[in-house]
Order: C-alpha cells, then sequence, then structure tokens
C-alpha cells in the first residue's frame, strides 16, 4: 500500500512510498530512520500524533519532524544584507 | 465565517507563490540548457575550423584551435555538472488548496494562534517564551511573507522578531545565538525549511523555525550563550564579559582591559585614545590631570608641577643659576692667573 512519507530531516523530503499492510509507525521509523530515537522527533500521522503501534493505513500522511535542530551562522548566506 | 474567507484567501496567496517559484525553477533550467547548448555548439565550430586547419596543413592555425577546445573542455566538464545538479531537483507536486488549509488548522492545533495579516500578505506565529542554557530570551515572533516564497532563492522570506528581546551584550542586533538582524541562520534546517515552503507546508516551516529557536548549537552561533552578558570592546570588538568591561567615561563607551587604562592622578579609568602621555614622566592621565606650564607652556601632569611649572623647566632655571653663580674666566684676575 501507498503512504506519503515527509522527513523533514536531513533533505526534508516529501514522496509517496510503498510500505507492506498493517507496518506499525514504530516499524516504519526505525526502517527510515536507524540509529536514531523516536523520542527525538515529532511523529504525525494525518497531522496528529499517534501512539507507536499505530497501524499505517493506504494513503495516511506521516511527518517525521526532529524535535532538535541545530542553527549556524552561514558561511554562505543567502541574503542580501549582512 | 469571516476568518474562514480569510484563510481560503491566505491559501490561495500562498499556492500563487509557490507556482512562481516553480516556473522559477523552470526558468533557471531553460537558462542552463541554453547556456549548454550554446557550448555544443561552440565545440561542434571549432571542430569544423580544426578539420578545415589539418587538411590544409596550417599546424599554426589547427594548434591554436586544440587549445581553445581543449579549453573549453574543461568548462564543458563544469557546466555539464551545473546542469545536471539543476535538472535532477525533483520538483513537488503543487499543493492543493485543502491541504494548503489544513496546514492552518494544524498550526493552530499544534502551535497556538495563527496571526493572518490578509493586506500584507503575513502569516505570523508567536513562539513560547525561549529559555537557552538559564538564558531567558524571550518569544518571538515568526513572521511569513507569503509574497516573499516565490523569492526564496534570493532572500529569506521570513523573520524573527524578538517579542521581548535580551539582545546580546556584545551586539544588540543578535536576539538569539542565531537570530541576527531578525534572519535566522538555519544551520541544519536550510534544506527542509526551503522543501516545506516550496511544496506548501507551512505547519511544517513554523514547527522547523520553532524546534530551531528551541535548540542551541555552540559549534557556531552568532554570539555564544557563554559570552551573551558580556560587552565588545569598543576599541578592539573582543568581547568580554560584564566584569571584565570598563567603562570610559569621557567617551562613554566599554573598553577591555587591554584597550583601557587609568589615570595615575586621579585613578579614573579611560579608554587608552582618551588617556594623555605626560611628557615629563611619561605616565597616562586624563585630560583633567593636566595643567600647562607657567613657562614653556606644554601640558604636564600635576605631579609633574611644581608651583606651576614643569620639571624641565625647573631644571632649565637650574641650569642657568648655575652658569650664572659659576666663576667666570674672563673676571678673574690676571695677576692669579700668572701664579
Amino acid at each position: 500500500m501507498q503512504i506519503m512519507y515527509i522527513n523533514n530531516a536531513g533533505g526534508g523530503f516529501a514522496n509517496y512510498m510503498d510500505i507492506e499492510e498493517n507496518t506499525s509507525i514504530e516499524t516504519l521509523f526505525s526502517q527510515k530512520m536507524p540509529n536514531e530515537e523516536s523520542h527525538d522527533y515529532l511523529i504525525r500521522v494525518n497531522r496528529q500524533p499517534v501512539p507507536k503501534d499505530y497501524c499505517l493505513k493506504e494513503n495516511d500522511r506521516v511527518t517525521i519532524t526532529p524535535t532538535k535542530i541545530d542553527g549556524a551562522r552561514p558561511v554562505l548566506q543567502n541574503r542580501p544584507r549582512h | 465565517m469571516k476568518k474562514q474567507k480569510k484563510l481560503i484567501r491566505l491559501a490561495e496567496m500562498i499556492l500563487e507563490s509557490v507556482c512562481q517559484l516553480k516556473q522559477q525553477h523552470l526558468r533557471k533550467v531553460q537558462s542552463q540548457l541554453e547556456n549548454f547548448c550554446q557550448k555544443c555548439t561552440d565545440v561542434s565550430k571549432d571542430s569544423h575550423l580544426f578539420d578545415v586547419a589539418v587538411e590544409r596543413n596550417w599546424s599554426g592555425a589547427a594548434e591554436k584551435i586544440r587549445l581553445r577546445i581543449s579549453r573549453n573542455l574543461s568548462d564543458f566538464a563544469f557546466d555539464l555538472q551545473r546542469l545536471k545538479e539543476v535538472i535532477d531537483v525533483d520538483r513537488p507536486a503543487q499543493p492543493k488548496l485543502s491541504d494548503v488549509f489544513a496546514e492552518f488548522n494544524q498550526i493552530e492545533r499544534d502551535l497556538g494562534q495563527l496571526n493572518v495579516d490578509l493586506k500584507e500578505g503575513v502569516l505570523s506565529v508567536i513562539t513560547d517564551p525561549i529559555t537557552l542554557d538559564d538564558i531567558s530570551l524571550g518569544s518571538f515572533e515568526i513572521k511569513l511573507n507569503i509574497g516573499a516564497i516565490c523569492r526564496l532563492y534570493i532572500e529569506s522570506p521570513y523573520r524573527i522578531i524578538a517579542l521581548e528581546p535580551n539582545p546580546a551584550g556584545s551586539n544588540e542586533n543578535v536576539t538569539h545565538p542565531h537570530v541576527s538582524e531578525e534572519y535566522l541562520c538555519e544551520g541544519d534546517g536550510h534544506v527542509p525549511i526551503r522543501r516545506a515552503l516550496e511544496e506548501g507546508r507551512v505547519c511544517d516551516f513554523f514547527t522547523m523555525i520553532t524546534q530551531i529557536l528551541q535548540t542551541y548549537n555552540p559549534g557556531s552561533p552568532y554570539v555564544a550563550l557563554k559570552d551573551w552578558d558580556g560587552y565588545s570592546c569598543y576599541d578592539c570588538g573582543y568581547t568580554v564579559g560584564t566584569d571584565d568591561s570598563y567603562y570610559c567615561e569621557n567617551c562613554n563607551e566599554s573598553f577591555c582591559d587591554e584597550c583601557s587604562g587609568y589615570c595615575k592622578i586621579c585613578d579614573d579609568t579611560l579608554c587608552r585614545g582618551c588617556l594623555r602621555e605626560c611628557p615629563d614622566c611619561l605616565e597616562p592621565v586624563c585630560k583633567h590631570c593636566i595643567k600647562p606650564c607657567q613657562e614653556c607652556e606644554r601640558g604636564v601632569c600635576t605631579d609633574c608641577l611644581e608651583e606651576n611649572i614643569c620639571q624641565t623647566c625647573i631644571e632649565n632655571r637650574k641650569e642657568n643659576e648655575d652658569e650664572e653663580t659659576k666663576p667666570n674666566e674672563s673676571n678673574v684676575p690676571m695677576s692669579n692667573a700668572s701664579v
């Protein structure tokens, strides 16, 4: 089945992807974000927080956003001032 | 109902801006493709000229053309790479009006009140008060200019405004370790923020900005939190803590230890620029402790003045007096001289 997967970490891509039936959000997270802790991320399905055993359904919209994002002083800035 | 209408209009504005952004990207691809085609044409022309030169045994001309082709081929690899980078970017599908509208609802649910200024085309969210490493920075308003989303690749379409500013001691434009002059340095968030705006995911945009504001990266701040209450030396720019900065009462600025000193007479602290050097004792003194010598009118410190006369003049006076009291050889009696 197909779901919409939005990853706001790193490349920040949003795309449709195929997953197996009865895949839980926890399984999807561990597949997509290996070596990462789920408590470091805001995980939403259809814009709502869900329990980790939530089973994904066709056309669900999954968003994963880090709770901590490092800002930085840029080397090259994309703005006219400064 | 009125608010709903307002939000629908705003969602339409976002879609328009996102559509313009997409158009801009296509124009960029078009320009890169034209540039690349021109390079290909140049190589083709040179190939023909090279053929002619070789067939006619014009070895000098052939060599010149060979060098030009070689030079152009070096640029060719770079142009090809640039074209590939532009063309490989997967453009997301245009979001639907209902998707953008759903983003607004999610913002209100996740981040609190969504402020809308339809006239200015501005969407804003106010964060909770932010405290990093025990330093309270207050709340920030994240103002997204919808009309500027289409210029995303040229300038930042949003501003971060400190509502209860507690700026860095050394730079009042830095209201957060990663915010200067209302611009956020996105760091790791740069690409996902851009992608969120390209796709009209405004809730993700506001969420990520909030997460950056709530995170401190000590590796690359405008002003480190450990130096937050410090002052920038007015002379050399070095950041110093409150306890290590020296205030010059003459020019009303703060200075570091190296750039400040004290008057040896009155002990007032002043910057190096406001301190003067007494020409007699060579010690630093303030302008109030320098007085003119009554004889030579040079300014010297009050310690070096004796009855308003400087040490140099006193010494000169003594020398003159000594010379006057010294017996003159011409006055010596002849009889004594012969003895």
